[in-house]
């Protein structure tokens, strides 16, 4: 669960991980009564996960990188369940590097290795994008979906690009948006990234936009709107 | 030559390019018709091409403007969205993603329930506060059963959506005014006072699509 230190996973690395925060397919969601109705859809489908799955141990981040809701939800869980859960605490300030997030693939694809490479990291040579048309800031979202209305070679920031370089904490890394590129601001509603999303957005004239679990026909038409008047895809012609 | 389509919630806007007829129907008449390129909230079944509507609008008003700078807000059935471009720029949008059941439905479901012409109505001075539906109806039901008229209580009404919308928009002196509402004598003069109103009619979005086929050859995605 979130991005723990590679020394709480390296002794693990043989046996079979699953990323809680990641969509898991049949899984039945069974958190709506056990959380409050104004907790992040990633939240709730970690809770979810948790309860479907066999597991035999949940080894988490609770560190700067995460989310006091994430702290509250190791406690909800320890009620909950059975098995041990090995708390981290992931200060990691030695960067793995973010070529998947600068390089020139469709972002759908960037995020896909990026949230598979927590249990099965991989190292892959990756054209770079050198003029990248877009970015996206943000945590991973809830419905990838958003990840296609951008331009192939647009550049991932945020918390995710935290997450690629294995530096959750990194504050300054979360914080960085390259200038001149338009670039849409993205968080989970509820999630509290939302205000420094609003804010970021603010000042480097980008779009801000929030979703809880599907994107909604008017964020999509936004994005789409920004993109296109930002002449990110005029661009590409 | 095209037809081009606004299927709304409610209402659907056509305009066939080639003889110029405009013509307004309602959606559930109109489930067997098509169009080449279409926006609005039943787009996607209508046609093969898809522009999205804060795309359309924006498009529509460029077309309809000959301001550089402008804002045009499209209070539809269901829905509020605006659009501030300045040169050809986008400089604000937004599109309510919450509860949007306060806007044009509302308004033409009270006026047939009471049998009242908006023509006629005097705007009025106060208002309901209308942030949510449910909360906003059983607030016009008690005015009318304490005695105020139908239409002052439906006038307050059509002001609390219209300062809704003014506030949703950020407050400027003077923007432009799209679809069905601008056909609604009292809602138009439901504004402040002293801000300028300037309706552009139903086929904004409409207008939006033309020239569009052109365009999507310069790639995007929100235009296919």
């Amino acid at each position: 669960m979130g991005c723990p230190p590679e020394e709480a996973l390296a002794p693990r690395r043989g046996e079979e991980l699953m990323d809680l925060d990641n969509v898991v397919e049949g899984v039945e969601a069974r958190s709506e009564s056990l959380l409050p109705r104004t907790t992040c859809c990633i939240i709730r489908r970690i809770l979810d996960n948790a309860l479907a799955l066999d597991l035999d141990e949940i080894v988490i981040d609770e560190g700067y990188g995460k989310c006091d809701a994430a702290r509250g939800l190791v406690e909800v869980l320890e009620g909950l369940l059975e098995i041990p859960i090995v708390r981290t605490q992931n200060e990691n300030r030695e960067a793995a590097g973010t070529p998947i997030c600068d390089s020139d693939l469709p972002v759908l694809r960037k995020m896909e290795l990026i949230l598979e490479g927590l249990v099965r990291p991989q190292k892959i040579d990756l054209p770079g994008e050198p003029k990248p048309r877009a970015a996206i800031w943000g945590v991973p979202a809830a419905d990838l979906s958003i990840y296609e209305l951008l331009p192939d070679g647009a550049q991932v920031l945020g918390w995710t690009r935290c997450l690629e370089n294995r530096t959750p904490a990194d504050w300054e890394l979360e914080m960085y948006v390259p200038e001149g590129v338009p670039t849409v601001f993205y968080a989970q509603t509820f999630c509290p990234k939302n205000v420094v999303a609003q804010h970021l957005a603010r000042r480097h004239h980008g779009l801000h936009v929030d979703a809880d679990g599907v994107l909604s026909q008017p964020v999509r038409a936004k994005i789409e709107a920004f993109l296109r008047f930002r002449g990110a895809w005029a661009r590409a012609a | 030559m095209a037809v081009l389509g606004d299927f709304g919630t409610t209402w659907t806007k056509l305009l066939d390019t080639e003889t110029g007829q405009r013509r307004v129907v309602p959606t559930r008449e109109a489930r067997d018709v098509k169009a080449d390129i279409a926006t609005g909230h039943n787009a996607r079944r209508r046609a093969p091409r898809h522009v999205n509507e804060l795309i359309a609008l924006a498009q529509g008003g460029g077309r309809l403007i000959s301001e550089a700078q402008f804002l045009v807000l499209d209070v539809g059935s269901r829905d509020v969205k605006y659009v501030h471009m300045r040169r050809g720029e986008l400089a604000g949008m937004d599109w309510t993603t919450t509860c949007g059941a306060l806007t044009g439905f509302t308004l033409e479901l009270l006026g047939r329930y009471y049998g009242l012409d908006y023509d006629a109505i005097e705007p009025s001075a106060k208002s309901v506060p209308v942030t949510c539906a449910v909360l906003g109806m059983e607030q016009l039901f008690e005015l009318v059963s304490e005695g105020v008229s139908e239409e002052e209580a439906v006038a307050r009404f059509a002001r609390g959506i219209a300062m809704n919308a003014y506030r949703f928009i950020g407050e400027p002196k003077q923007f432009y005014l799209s679809g069905g509402m601008c056909d609604n004598r009292l809602f138009l003069r439901s504004f402040p006072e002293e801000v300028e109103v300037r309706p552009l009619g139903r086929f904004v979005l409409v207008e939006g699509l033309v020239g569009e086929p052109e365009r999507a050859s310069v790639g995007g995605r929100g235009g296919e």
